[in-house]
């Protein structure tokens, strides 16, 4: 009996094992295959998240979402400012992966501009501001200064991180594209800057939303400003314009009164009627199109100039 | 606690190995201490109001079972009233105070009655029903009241299929409750096995599409018919994969420390008919219902036409008890009207005539029967009535580019299809044939299941996923 239940336990376990071995022998070797995809990118999405954490020493750098991304064209800027200038703004990624980006930036060496633009309701809470820390995950390995902000994705982020494939879940046609010819012009970067082509064609309308302020995403904001001070960088807070009107946003007040305490610059364009007139400069509701980055950039690009001498 | 948490992931383990390390005499003590965490997890107040129901069922079961006559009725409505009273108040109060005041509001009269802000409590359709078929089986003499109150409760409580079902009945699972499940090795595996494929379906298929459903159904008016037939379609298979995915870990559950629930789902597209459907899909709520109201409405051994009333009846009440919202009570409706329609073809068909001679391939039967059922998630899924219609309108009036914003997304829906109707077909059709994941090659075997967990990890949606059929 005893003999037939250690059989049986000793049958298990070897089949377990054997088990375990396999999948932790095929995660081990299909993520250093991922690894060595993504990282092997020379365009897109992707890549030029690994350029802005690992490659540009450009003198300004522009941080943000998407809005970010699409809103400030970097050839104009360094007309403007004589500076090389480069976007790392990403499409729905928030203060979060600014401020890892950043740090990552300022271990290397230190830019003399930053512009970081924020959207109306970014300290608004959402598991959404969480969920897409997931950007960070191939870089939670080689850069150390990233991983207390990648951990705030969950409590077993340190775990999961364990698993080689895991860094790379959903990206793997990401990175097939990206190790393609197609992909360079699938949709071409100008230093970062992806420009937005279409007009958009409906009526300013109202759009409002009931903030519910998460602490962790001002406390990161507070830490983007104060870190990029402290490193010697000028710092300059945007929040660009949109086409559509709200009544209140408390992130706004929040982030005035923080680059207030922190001496740095803060514009606001979300309510600037003169922008708002030109339907013709938004692709759409949260975007401005090319035209409209090429205007709004100058705008600004100046208002630094302008700053810079005084 | 979500089954596709990381926090399960630990509870599993612990609350199994610690099972089986227990004496039996404390067993049911543990499964029980661990059913609560397991609850609490979500909302932990909630739990106070699954006590309510226990109680309440518990004493109703022995009162029925003590009493003769007039008494034992009045019991079993005390406990039925108890049991439908706490939906009511939870699920329903809002929707029937709503409904009041549109009416108040075409009669010109204001409605006074203060609407609840109240969030449902998770599964209380679930566990309800569960509860109420214990005291229905006692009050028949089917089933034997429980005296042992932690049993009882734990009957209702029993984690793997607490909050989503599937809904047993008393008779399969108590005794299951009392006796001694030594390890069994066999059943681990195969309860593993379970485990692993209702991973895949819920974070692999269902989550993965509910990302291009839930851009499409959220702003119905942006989207063209192309873009609604598509999502429709892929609704029909993430609202599958949700739920049986659920079901499927929840018999791994609880067959991996030796119990046997029963199967909820049986690859329901591969139905012929919207009958064959339902007796595949969530099968533990549809004989709920048959055994519970369709069969005391007089089933269908009564006139055609009362019966065909009865599958209507039935169907709408079912529709009700998925949500207190008109798109669900239509949805129920249709589906009632499939099945009553389904009833007078086949009567015709024996009749003689035109119809006895049709006889339609297996292929084009089920295509007709997936037609018709996906007809019907419009209403389910749609967020309101107004949305159902302006998509039923779009769709069969507009047409255009499918909407794709991250063809990626599509890619990997479209590989846990065919993983999954693969695996279905093969089940359907092959049951003999073990071609991969119960290969007698214990290496095949393995480098399959090792291939699941790695498919997993490697396009499994990690990010948010409630299962759809929690809101029940």
């Amino acid at each position: 009996m005893q003999q037939a239940l250690n059989n049986r336990t000793g049958r298990l376990l070897y089949k377990l094992g054997l088990l375990a071995v396999i999948i932790v022998g095929g995660d081990f070797l299909l993520g250093k295959v991922l690894r060595y995809w993504y990282f092997k990118q020379e365009s897109g999405l992707l890549y030029r998240t690994t350029y802005a954490m690992e490659v540009t020493h450009s003198d300004a750098l522009i941080f943000g979402s998407s809005r970010a991304n699409h809103h400030y064209h970097p050839a104009v800027m360094e007309q403007q400012l004589g500076m090389r200038t480069y976007n790392t703004g990403r499409d729905g990624n928030f203060i979060f992966y600014n401020t890892a980006v950043l740090k990552s930036i300022l271990k290397r060496y230190t830019p003399k501009v930053i512009l970081l633009d924020l959207d109306v309701y970014t300290f608004n809470e959402s598991p959404e501001n969480y969920d897409r820390l997931s950007a960070l995950l191939p870089y939670y390995k080689t850069h150390e200064e990233i991983r207390d902000i990648v951990e705030l994705k969950s409590p077993f982020e340190k775990i999961k991180l364990q698993s080689a494939v895991y860094p790379f879940n959903s990206l793997i046609f990401k990175i097939a594209v990206g190790n393609t010819e197609m992909n360079k012009s699938r949709k071409t970067d100008l230093n970062g800057y992806v420009a937005l082509t279409t007009t958009y064609k409906n009526d300013i309308q109202e759009y409002n939303i009931e903030e519910k302020i998460d602490t962790q995403l001002v406390k990161s904001f507070t830490s983007f400003i104060t870190s990029a001070k402290a490193a010697g960088s000028k710092v300059f807070v945007v929040v660009s314009p949109i086409y559509y009107q709200y009544k209140r946003s408390q992130t706004i007040g929040l982030a005035r009164a923080i680059c207030q305490n922190n001496r740095v610059t803060f514009w606001d364009y979300s309510r600037d009627t003169a922008l708002q007139q030109h339907r013709e400069w938004f692709a759409d509701r949260a975007h401005l199109n090319d035209e409209g980055a090429q205007y709004f950039t100058k705008l600004i690009a100046e208002k630094i100039k302008q700053e810079e001498q005084q | 606690m979500l089954f596709n948490s990381f926090e399960f992931l630990i509870f599993f383990p612990v609350v199994t190995l610690l099972y089986f390390l227990l004496p039996h005499r404390f067993r049911w003590l543990w499964l029980l201490a661990s059913s609560c965490y397991f609850y609490m997890a979500f909302v932990p107040i909630y739990i106070l109001i699954l006590g309510f129901t226990i109680v309440v069922d518990y004493y109703a079961g022995i009162f029925i079972e003590k009493a003769s006559g007039r008494k034992r009725k009045l019991f079993l409505v005390c406990s039925l009233v108890a049991n439908i009273g706490v939906l009511a108040v939870f699920k329903y109060y809002n929707f029937i105070n709503e409904n009041i005041s549109v009416l108040c509001q075409s009669l010109g009269v204001v409605n006074n009655i203060p609407y609840l802000s109240i969030l449902l409590p998770i599964g209380l359709s679930f566990h309800t029903f569960q509860a109420m078929s214990y005291t229905i089986e006692v009050y028949r003499g089917n089933q034997k009241a429980e005296r042992h109150f932690g049993i009882y409760s734990l009957y209702v409580m029993f984690y793997p299929q607490l909050v989503a079902g599937p809904i047993e009945r008393p008779q399969n699972v108590l005794h299951q409750f009392r006796e001694y499940h030594k390890f069994d090795y066999t059943k681990f595996i195969e309860g593993c096995k379970l485990l692993l494929w209702g991973f895949f379906m819920k974070v692999v298929v269902a989550d993965r599409l509910s990302i291009y459903v839930d851009a499409i159904y959220n702003n119905p008016g942006e989207h063209n018919g192309t873009s609604l037939t598509i999502a429709t379609f892929l609704f029909g298979i993430q609202i599958y994969c949700d739920f049986a995915g659920y079901s499927t870990i929840a018999l791994g559950c609880a067959k991996v420390i030796g119990f046997e629930l029963m199967t909820n789902f049986k690859r329901p597209y591969l139905a012929t008919s919207p009958s064959g459907f339902w007796k595949r899909w969530h099968i533990s709520l549809s004989t709920w219902f048959q055994d519970y109201l369709y069969i005391p409405l007089g089933g269908s051994r009564v006139k055609i036409s009362r019966n065909c009333f009865n599958l209507f009846i039935t169907f709408m009440v079912s529709g009700l008890w998925h949500g207190a919202s008109w798109t669900f009570i239509i949805w129920g409706a249709l589906n009632g009207l499939y099945l009553a329609g389904e009833r007078l073809i086949n009567e015709a068909r024996k009749n003689g005539g035109i119809l006895s001679r049709i006889q339609l391939p297996r292929v084009v039967a089920t295509l007709i029967t997936v037609l018709l059922i996906s007809f019907g998630w419009i209403f389910f899924r749609a967020n309101s009535t107004h949305d159902a219609l302006l998509i039923m309108q779009k769709i069969f009036t507009t047409s255009g580019k499918p909407y794709l914003s991250d063809p990626s997304q599509l890619l990997f829906s479209l590989i846990g299809i065919t993983v999954l109707f693969a695996y279905d077909l093969q089940n359907e059709f092959f049951v003999n044939k073990n071609i991969l994941i119960n290969n007698r090659n214990v290496v095949i075997r393995n480098v399959t299941y090792a291939s699941i967990v790695l498919l997993i990890l490697l396009i499994g949606v990690f990010d948010g996923g409630q299962f759809i059929y929690f809101q029940f």
